[in-house]
């Protein structure tokens, strides 16, 4: 698997916004328990409007969930 | 598993259940018989019925268990499985159209060019649910 150039801090947000499950944001954002689990794992670059969708759902910007790493 | 997931396993068993009974119990003994032509269409009801109950149950089972799953729409990675596993199908397609072109100046029956036909489709429906399933269990 290709790294993807970004991490993200879904799971610490997660867990900081009472313990939500992935299936929660799931359903906040409009996709599945697994797609979540993929973005969180690094495994799925999600499409700009989901990475809104999550940012809005912790009351974040986009780029303070997801962090470009440098080559 | 997803939703979606458990479908595309439904149709691959499904596919493999039904053709392989097809492929198998077709009598190959007649196939450049007009008989020939008649036995692939008689064989094909049963074919189509086994995948339609399959799908239609498993369906029908899956919603029962978890409606909120089956009423959500594939999402974004889903689509893009949809779209990469129909991509690959079609090569499949195409070397199995090319094939059955070729095949007609070697002046085959009627029977066996459907079943050329018929394997093409099987073979590039197989590819695209296959791989599909391979990016389900992967996750990207």
């Amino acid at each position: 698997m290709a790294k993807l150039p970004f991490n993200n801090d879904i799971k610490t947000l997660r867990f900081l916004s009472g313990e939500m499950t992935q299936g929660d944001l799931g359903d906040k954002v409009g996709v599945t328990r697994q797609t979540i689990a993929a973005i969180e794992q690094g495994k799925y670059s999600p499409s700009l409007e989901v990475a809104f969708r999550i940012a809005r759902v912790f009351g974040k910007s986009v780029d303070a969930i997801f962090h470009w790493q440098d080559e | 598993m997803a939703f979606n997931e458990k479908l595309h396993w439904a149709s691959f068993l499904a596919l493999i259940a039904a053709f392989g009974w097809y492929f198998l119990s077709y009598p190959y003994q007649i196939i450049d018989t007009p008989a020939g032509v008649a036995a692939v269409a008689g064989m094909l009801v049963p074919v189509t019925i086994i995948i339609v109950v399959v799908m239609t149950a498993t369906a029908v089972f899956l919603a029962i268990r978890s409606p909120k799953d089956a009423n959500m729409k594939g999402d974004e990675r889903e689509r893009n499985f949809h779209i990469r596993g129909t991509h690959l199908a079609y090569y499949p397609l195409v070397i199995g159209m090319w094939g059955n072109m070729i095949a007609m100046f070697y002046r085959l029956s009627v029977a066996e060019h459907l079943n050329l036909l018929i394997a093409t489709i099987v073979v590039a429906e197989l590819i695209r649910v296959g791989s599909q399933l391979y990016y389900y269990r992967r996750g990207y």
